[in-house]
């Protein structure tokens, strides 16, 4: 079942490639096979066992055996989440791609189909190589995405990027190779905690930038303004949270003592990256601004709740995990559509496109209001765990987040305003028509499913980690020598003399 | 039962997605009558719960329903429930009741907005959230149904939003509840760490666990969510902004039910201020304070709709200090009685803004006496029952919240004293408002823009009015403290009074209060409504204090948003552009550099390069060690 939801989408991707399609069908197939991975994900979903403890749907192959790397995919109910949400906002993007129409069909769409096996596979790869391998091929079609595609500033975004996340790789890799040498193995199920500083870090700071978080989100204005929207959408929405899952399967599981340490900084710079993104998200001069920075700063609130080490924090972070993915999603998508009707997103030229435009005004407005995090919507319900979670480790970290959650509803309804609302901008023609069938049938699903969500945040927070005890896993996934862990504590002294293996 | 308690709270929702979905296919006609409808089903649905908790026995009127459990982490876990008990009930039947009303008035107000559809959207939106506000089984859907009346407030001040004013006032009423809305989940974030649960039922049996400070803190977050939604010290300058909505809004949001939930919330965690009598007394000084100064700054406004607006936050500060001293029953009944002759207020004046072409400065009216006699009749009988004037509405409710005060100490005394004081002052502005509307010559304006053929609005608005007329002049008999107080005793099961005002401290502050009432009338006779006025004697400092709100907004202004506003620049010139945000060029200038100096070590010299070697090795050797 995993595995088939990997290669479904590469497999698509090398139809694309190879067969000599119409340049027209390109794009229907693309969107065809999109759709059949959100399928096969429902089904996934229907057949997932969440009373079940441990990896379901496993599957494992021995690839080097002499180093104990194999081909090891499995899901937890929280990889399936983030699977789902990949499938989602994938099928969401290609769709845009194709009501868009983006030139060179054949190389772009085989490139999304192939980023969402590779996102896919990150979520449920089980061993340390080949999670690299697929957060390797994760980022190399969005270099070509972004540098090819973008907009005008693309081979400046391009570059960051590309600097950005070489950077963070190496890291990785060094961290992995050390890490797995020390263990004998590579397989993330088997393999012990390590109580080395040096390669936590290595694996945070590798994280940290993917996400990103404050200071390493260099990359991140550029590459969110310059990237075709629907891959911008891509980005925040799916690929930030990669980062997120390697926090939750590798950092904090892999590594108790480290994060029990240092675990204040982190949280300190995960707050600072909260109230940073958010005040300059307030002050950025354009819609894809707002929301890139909003990004840095939810970013930042799921890196809170997932260092609070605790049950509410951690089903809390799941939780919005996939509401901000929607949300970014849906904004990108719809600050794309805004764009294409005024050619701009400055808020300067922009302002009073409600009147007459019903459905744009009413989709813009519902998934501001979700992304403000208004009670009674599913990212209220995410944050409200997750600074819940979060106060149990000190009551000013909570303290921060509320603040920032004001901060929230002031930059959201800047946005909300500056398109709609006020005196019609200049950059608004009179004809630019409402959202059209096409565009509505893109962004209404991921809007749709906010308010499912909303309904019923519990069906997500609480099926997050095996039978809702995100302690337990924790402590399941460190083998009977951190058994010890009590909830919502990390406090295991593991030494740090483990036999290297050569 | 229960299930008029369900179908109280789903049908205005259904109402609101049925108008959003329908889109066109609905007409603006139908859009209004469908919400009215809606809201009038969810009156029927809250009689039913009425009744049938009537029908049993005082110990078993308490319901919780669950529908599925809404949200849950770990070991806590809170339901999509709701509570049937005496307390909620009251106040389904006061949002339902007045919001029935108010909508249908609505449907003449609103008629030929282009966006009429939209409005009663949000108007169901609204009477949704405030009944999930009243009905919600814990505190996580009180919390939700507090936002969500924040965010229909918010999009109905902004209605027309193509007024900047309107969008600033929207924006400004969201923020200023949001902080509540913050104070308010650090309180509940609390209670989860110490209780384990956000369940009434659960906390408020385990709130001795809290411990001195924690209890205080909690209570302290609550009551800010409570000042910043019923628009108290020191977060009440929204509320005036917020009258940039159409009318009703105000009647229906800003003065009978939304801004009234700081009581509602007051009453329904009462266990836990009493817990903290420091934060009680706080709630009621607030409301003391907020009451005077309301009263005052009503004194100079010119805008029909803010003296009303800064009435209601004057009667809320009298609901507060009810609530505060522990008199939960009067403080409810007095946000019963407010909600009818407070709507009645706005609904009457929304009749002159109607006739009058939309216009609110009141220097622009005079003499509509002739003109709307059914209106300055109604608007007569609304001013009276909010000055507190036998045997009108008000004069049952507020008083018994003057005699609780006398019950309460020396600091009993002195709010006691402050509200006396503010009967006063409520006496002097209504009726300022009152005689220059009503009274005197018509004015130019009046004689130009007043539409004869409109008569006094049609039949959905008079009707209207002509109800809460007649709810605003019985609707106080219902309990008359020293005789019976069939109201006290409904929600005695759910919060026992802590104060019990002897008779002779019941008659005193009736008698102290109805003259005082009365003599504000009478001044404001002699100023604006005798045939030959007097002149107003003027203080110029003072006045021009008053017109600036006392200069709040100027205050939160350079306090809160600059510094923030700035800080952000700052942060985007200082820190993000040139220490993280370095351009693409620069960038690669920089690795260009890297690789330039590495270019000059290949030297071709072999025993450099040994050199180089040997170090590195010894670098890697160092490395393993320390890593491992």
């Amino acid at each position: 079942m995993t595995t088939a939801l990997i290669v479904l989408p590469l497999a698509a991707a090398l139809l694309v490639w190879l067969l000599p399609l119409p340049r027209i069908w390109v794009g229907g197939v693309a969107l065809l096979a999109s759709l059949a991975e959100v399928g096969l994900w429902i089904e996934t979903l229907v057949r997932f066992d969440f009373e079940q403890s441990g990896l379901q749907f496993a599957q494992r192959r021995s690839w080097f055996s002499d180093l104990h790397v194999s081909y090891h995919v499995g899901m937890y109910p929280f990889s399936l989440w983030l699977a789902g949400l990949t499938a989602v906002v994938m099928a969401a993007a290609v769709a845009y791609a194709v009501w868009i129409g983006r030139d060179r069909p054949r190389a772009y769409f085989g490139l999304m189909l192939f980023l969402t096996g590779a996102i896919v596979g990150v979520f449920t790869a089980q061993d340390l190589l080949l999670f690299y391998a697929f957060f390797e091929a994760m980022l190399i079609p969005l270099y070509v995405l972004v540098g090819v595609w973008g907009g005008a500033g693309r081979l400046g975004a391009t570059v960051k990027f590309v600097i950005y996340t070489m950077a963070g790789s190496l890291l990785m890799l060094a961290a992995i190779v050390v890490y797995g040498l020390q263990q004998g193995t590579f397989d993330l199920v088997d393999i012990g905690p390590s109580g080395s500083d040096w390669i936590f870090l290595g694996f945070v700071v590798a994280f940290a930038i993917k996400a990103p978080l404050f200071p390493f989100h260099g990359w991140l204005p550029d590459a969110y303004r310059e990237s075709p929207p629907e891959v911008s959408a891509v980005l925040s929405g799916v690929v930030s949270k990669a980062a997120a899952y390697g926090f939750i399967r590798i950092a904090i599981t892999k590594f108790p003592g480290p994060t029990h340490d240092l675990r204040a900084p982190i949280l300190a710079l995960a707050a600072v990256g909260l109230v940073y993104g958010s005040l300059l998200a307030f002050r950025a001069p354009d819609v894809r601004g707002v929301v890139a920075y909003s990004s840095l700063a939810q970013m930042g609130l799921v890196t809170l709740g997932i260092f609070a080490v605790n049950d509410l924090g951690l089903d809390g972070a799941v939780l919005q995990m996939v509401n901000h993915g929607l949300i970014s999603a849906a904004l990108f998508l719809l600050a794309g559509m805004v764009e294409r009707r005024t050619s701009t997103g400055e808020f300067a030229l922009l302002g009073g496109m409600a009147r007459g435009r019903p459905a744009l005004a009413t989709v813009l407005m519902t998934t501001g209001i979700i992304a403000l995090a208004v009670p009674f919507s599913s990212a209220f319900a995410g944050e409200f765990l997750i600074l819940a979670g979060v106060l149990q480790q000190g009551w000013g970290w909570a303290v921060v987040g509320a603040a920032a959650i004001v901060l929230a509803a002031m930059y959201v309804l800047r946005l909300i305003s500056g398109v709609l609302h006020q005196e019609v901008g200049v950059a608004v023609p009179e004809a630019a028509l409402d959202l059209r069938p096409g565009e509505l049938a893109v962004v209404v699903p991921l809007v749709g499913l906010l308010l499912a969500l909303s309904a019923w945040p519990a069906s997500v927070s609480q099926r997050s980690f095996p039978n809702d005890q995100p302690s337990g896993m924790v402590e399941g996934v460190l083998g009977p020598s951190g058994a010890a862990v009590p909830a919502g504590k990390v406090r295991i002294e593991i030494s740090t003399s483990e036999p290297a293996s050569p | 039962m229960i299930w008029g308690a369900w179908l109280c709270l789903v049908s205005p929702l259904a109402a609101a997605a049925l108008i959003t979905i329908g889109g066109n296919g609905i007409s603006r006609r139908a859009a209004g009558y469908l919400a009215t409808l809606a809201t009038g089903i969810a009156f029927v649905g809250a009689l039913v719960s009425f009744f049938a908790l009537v029908s049993r026995d005082p110990g078993d009127r308490e319901h919780l329903s669950t529908a599925w459990t809404w949200l849950g982490a770990g070991s806590y876990h809170s339901g999509l429930s709701i509570l049937v008990d005496p307390l909620s009930v009251m106040m389904m039947l006061v949002v339902s009741g007045v919001g029935a009303l108010i909508v249908g008035y609505s449907v003449g107000y609103m008629d030929g907005d282009p966006e009429e559809r939209r409005y009663f959207a949000y108007m169901a939106v609204f009477v949704f959230s405030m009944l999930l506000l009243v009905e919600g089984g814990n505190l996580l859907l009180l919390l939700a149904g507090w936002g969500m009346v924040g965010l229909s407030s918010y999009l109905l001040i902004g209605f027309w939003h193509e007024r900047p004013s309107a969008i600033a006032a929207a924006k400004k009423a969201f923020v200023m509840n949001a902080i509540g809305d913050a104070t308010m989940a650090l309180a509940f974030f609390v209670l989860i760490q110490r209780t384990g649960s956000l369940d009434y039922g659960d906390v408020f049996a385990r709130s001795g666990r809290l411990g001195g400070w924690a209890i205080n803190l909690v209570a302290l977050g609550l009551l800010g969510g409570a000042v910043a939604k019923s628009a108290q010290l020191p977060l009440q300058t929204w509320l005036p902004d917020a009258m940039e909505g159409p009318t009703p809004v105000s009647a229906l949001i800003h003065a009978a039910t939304m801004v009234t939930a700081g009581v509602y919330l007051i009453v329904r965690t009462h266990p836990i201020f009493e817990q903290a009598p420091k934060i009680e007394n706080l709630a009621a000084g607030l409301g003391a304070a907020t009451l005077l100064m309301a009263g005052l700054i009503a004194l100079v406004q010119t805008d029909v709709k803010r003296v009303i607006a800064y009435s209601t936050m004057s009667q809320i500060g009298y609901m507060f200090v009810g609530a505060g001293l522990g008199a939960y029953a009067n403080g409810m009944f007095h946000l019963m009685t407010h909600a009818f002759f407070k709507a009645l207020l706005f609904m009457a004046a929304g009749i002159v803004i109607h006739a009058l072409a939309g216009e609110q400065d009141i220097r622009n009216m005079g003499g509509l006496r002739e003109l709307m006699p059914f209106t300055r009749w109604c608007f007569l009988v609304g001013s009276l029952a909010l000055v507190g004037v036998f045997p009108f509405a008000g004069f049952f409710s507020k008083d018994s919240i003057l005699a609780a005060a006398m019950d309460h100490g020396w600091y009993g005394y002195v709010l006691w004293v402050a509200g006396l004081a503010g009967t006063l002052l409520t006496g002097l502005y209504t009726f300022r408002m009152y005689f220059v509307v009503f009274g005197g010559q018509r004015s130019a304006y009046v004689r130009e823009h007043f539409h004869q053929e409109h008569g006094e609005g049609p039949f959905s608005m008079t009707s209207t009015v002509a109800i809460l007329a007649g709810l605003a002049f019985v609707g106080g008999w219902i309990e008359f403290a020293p005789f019976w107080h069939p109201v006290t005793n409904w929600l005695e099961p759910v919060a026992r009074p802590l104060v019990e005002p002897a008779s002779w401290m019941e008659w005193t502050s009736s008698a102290i209060a109805l003259v005082l009432g009365l003599a504000g009338i009478g001044i404001a006779w002699v100023f604006y409504g005798a045939r030959r006025p007097r002149p107003v004697p003027r203080l110029a400092p003072v006045e021009r204090a008053l017109a600036h709100k006392l200069y709040f907004d100027e205050a939160y202004d350079l306090v809160f948003y600059r510094p923030a506003a700035r800080l952000a620049l700052l942060l985007g010139k200082l820190v993000e552009r040139p220490l993280i945000a370095g351009s693409g060029r620069e960038l690669a200038a920089g690795s260009v550099d890297v690789g330039r100096g590495f270019s000059r070590l290949q030297t071709g010299l072999v025993r450099t390069y040994a050199l180089a070697i040997a170090s590195s090795l010894a670098v890697i050797a160092i490395v393993f060690v320390a890593v491992r």
